[in-house]
């Protein structure tokens, strides 16, 4: 094959167009990211790998190649059980719940009040 | 680099007859239109799946087969920056394709289905990595203007409706941006140095105008359109505004160091717009049904690297775990 | 001291080089995309050791700075074993390759922390977890394919059969080795050797592989004297091609 590109030179390919189809795959680990200590370890996406020691050797170059890593965990994709997207719903009314939110207690305008009434 | 938003004529005819339950499509539909992502668990209109797996795949491999071309550079690099930056964005590209890949999974597509897919020609990828490169400022003007042209479409991609895509191509763009800056680096040591440098950048700007020019598809009013890809937010601009935007970011970046493209015509208009002669369009067809300069290396090397590759895969695998798609 | 000095630091640099060089080959046509990845990370690592040693040469030991040192040396001047030189091959003779060269890396590096030639030790103590990290995934992979398939097994042996005697030819001693020794530079190839084995042949085993015999009078020495195999002076060219387009440019 005519090439541009020494490595591929070397090789001596011969151009064909059969093609043997792969239809094996590994199975994929979730990989989950650690910047720095005091950090939140979180979700970064997935390696396939073939077992945990691996995945974690390929996790290691996919993504922590650049920027600070203190560790990476990584956790079998069917070992991670999560809810439905259906039941998002179950959230919903959470956001609602003001009694949880430091904004909803004001109490300035009370003391203000008390203050002018009583000449504090 | 690039997953391409441009849809055949058949594509284009089944989105508008495909019918889907009206009370789903019309949840999904304000989903998107309030501004929220869609992820993999979601319903979906099978369109809407089918058209993201073909511009993941796409996109996806197009970085694998556009690390080929920089490739042919890796072991003639000048020096140690170089050299070390080179494998470096390879390598990227390499990583970029796995983040991809990892997407389309999410869809219900396999990343062995996808490469068989590339290998029998059944999926495209950029024409832009169907071109040579001949010489050491070919990497230079790739790292500039190719990955600039791809920010410029992946960046505008980032902001659609499919989860995982935006995710990975916000880490994606986050990494581009070294490819740019090493590509300007490249650049501007060749336009300020020897009179071989040069002229050997000036050389590679003239081959690679028209490919960068094709690099956004047809024109607008040359292409199939949908409504519903952009309603959906898997298409977000024009192929035009695109090629606009881009020329309007890198030409006087070229033009500063005073070398030129290859194109009398090239100029910004008084309303803003870039003008430029029309490239031969039907050699952008030519070159996707195969008739580049480079396509047959190209999937023959990715073929090499596939079946050199399956003693180890097959090697590693272990017969007693069950697949399962990617969660997000 | 400064000569002794700068042909342990030369034999290592150009082993880095070459090695780093050899393993970028795979960058974009490896066997899997994770796996693509990793190797090129650990060849810009080797590249980036070499630099860092060629530029002790440099700024300590009067020697020309680290590009030119790299790209425009005779092939003659090279120190590097002829293990490195050895083209990639097909997979299993690269991950055997790394297996065997990155476990003498580390221990070479660990001894190096305790060097009394202080550029070295901190070199050392920097980069050892690096290597670290390329002998962790030699090994899972050795392991792995060892345990593997037929064929995966096969080709593992068959490469580390013919990579044992190029493999040995890393701790070929120089004439310096007596004064590195003595000046508490480096505890010496002998002992990095018995390191080596020591460490290699338990995973060697638990890959269900064999350690190959050793026969003293196969082992291919040359390289840290100046004499290389075919592979070299090509690799030096094809490395050298752009620079040689314009000697004087800067790049």
């Amino acid at each position: 094959m005519e090439t541009l590109d020494p490595r591929i030179k070397r090789l001596s390919l011969e151009i064909s167009t059969d093609v043997e189809k792969t239809n094996s795959h590994l199975i994929t680990y979730e990989v989950f990211h650690q910047e720095k200590r005091g950090k939140h370890v979180m979700h970064v996406g997935i390696v396939h790998a073939p077992n945990p020691e691996m995945a974690l050797v390929m996790a290691k170059e996919v993504f922590g190649r650049r920027g600070k890593t203190t560790n990476l965990w990584v956790v079998k994709t069917s070992d991670v059980y999560t809810f439905s997207l259906e039941d998002e719903d179950m959230f919903e009314t959470t956001p609602e719940k003001h009694f949880r939110d430091p904004a909803y207690y004001k109490v300035r305008d009370r003391i203000e009040k008390f203050q002018n009434k009583n000449r504090v | 680099m690039y997953g391409s938003t441009n849809l055949s004529e058949e594509d284009a005819k089944r989105m508008n007859t495909t019918v889907e339950d009206p009370e789903k499509l019309e949840a999904f539909e304000s989903r998107i239109a309030r501004g929220e992502k869609i992820e993999p668990q979601d319903w979906m209109p099978v369109e809407y799946r089918k058209q993201l797996i073909r511009m993941i795949e796409q996109h996806a491999h197009s970085e694998i087969v556009g690390a080929l071309p920089e490739g042919t550079w890796i072991t003639r690099a000048p020096n140690f920056r170089r050299k070390l930056a080179l494998i470096a964005k390879v390598q990227d590209e390499i990583g970029h394709g796995q983040l991809l890949y990892s997407a389309a999974e999410t869809l219900g597509k396999t990343r062995e289905e996808m490469l068989n897919d590339l290998l029998s020609g059944k999926s495209k990828y950029s024409n832009v990595f169907n071109y040579p490169a001949n010489t050491w400022a070919d990497i230079a003007v790739i790292g500039f203007l190719v990955d600039g042209a791809a920010i410029v479409n992946q960046v505008i991609n980032s902001k659609g409706s499919y989860g995982p895509y935006c995710r990975a191509l916000e880490r994606i763009c986050y990494e581009e941006s070294f490819h740019l800056k090493q590509g300007h680096d490249n650049v501007v040591y060749l336009a300020t140095g020897t009179k071989h440098q040069r002229a050997i950048l000036q050389d590679a700007i003239n081959r690679w105008y028209i490919p960068l020019l094709h690099f956004f598809g047809p024109p607008d009013k040359m292409s199939a359109h949908s409504e519903k890809l952009m309603k959906w937010k898997v298409k977000l601009a024009s192929n035009d505004d695109m090629r606009n935007q881009f020329l309007d970011q890198y030409v006087p970046k070229i033009w500063e160091l005073d070398i030129t493209f290859p194109d009398p015509n090239l100029k910004k208009n008084n309303d803003g717009f870039w003008e430029f002669s029309d490239p031969d369009w039907n050699e952008f067809k030519r070159v996707i049904n195969g008739g580049g300069p480079c396509n047959a290396e190209r999937i023959a090397v990715r073929k090499f690297a596939e079946e050199a590759g399956r003693w180890v895969r097959q090697a590693l695998m272990n017969p007693t775990e069950k697949y399962v798609a990617p969660l997000a | 001291m400064s000569n002794a000095l700068k042909d342990l630091l030369f034999k290592m640099a150009d082993d880095a080089l070459v090695i780093g060089h050899r393993n970028s080959e795979w960058t974009g046509i490896g066997p899997m995309l994770e796996e693509d990845l990793a190797f090129s990370s650990m060849a810009q690592d080797k590249i980036g050791h070499a630099q860092a040693l060629y530029k002790i040469l440099n700024e300590v030991l009067g020697e020309a700075d680290a590009d030119t040192l790299a790209f425009k040396r005779e092939e003659k001047q090279f120190k590097c074993c002829q293990f490195v030189e050895q083209p990639i091959g097909e997979y299993d003779f690269s991950i055997v390759r790394q297996f065997l060269f990155d476990h003498a890396e580390l221990i070479r590096y660990d001894m190096l922390t305790q060097s009394s030639f202080q550029p070295l030790a901190q070199l050392a103590k920097k980069v050892k977890g690096e290597i670290k990290y390329h002998v962790m995934h030699a090994d899972s992979f050795v392991k792995q394919l060892g345990n593997g398939t037929e064929e995966s097994k096969a080709r593992l042996q068959s490469s580390l059969n013919y990579a044992w005697h190029l493999a040995l030819g890393i701790f070929e001693k120089s004439e310096f080795e007596n004064e590195l020794i003595s000046k508490n530079i480096f505890a010496g190839e002998d002992e990095l050797k018995k390191r080596w084995l020591e460490k290699t042949t338990p995973i060697i085993e638990a890959a269900n592989l064999k350690v190959p015999a050793t026969d003293e009078s196969k082992i291919i020495y040359g390289g840290r004297k100046g004499f290389h195999s075919e592979y070299l002076k090509p690799l030096l060219d094809e490395m050298c091609e752009v620079v040689r387009t314009d000697i004087d440019a800067e790049w």
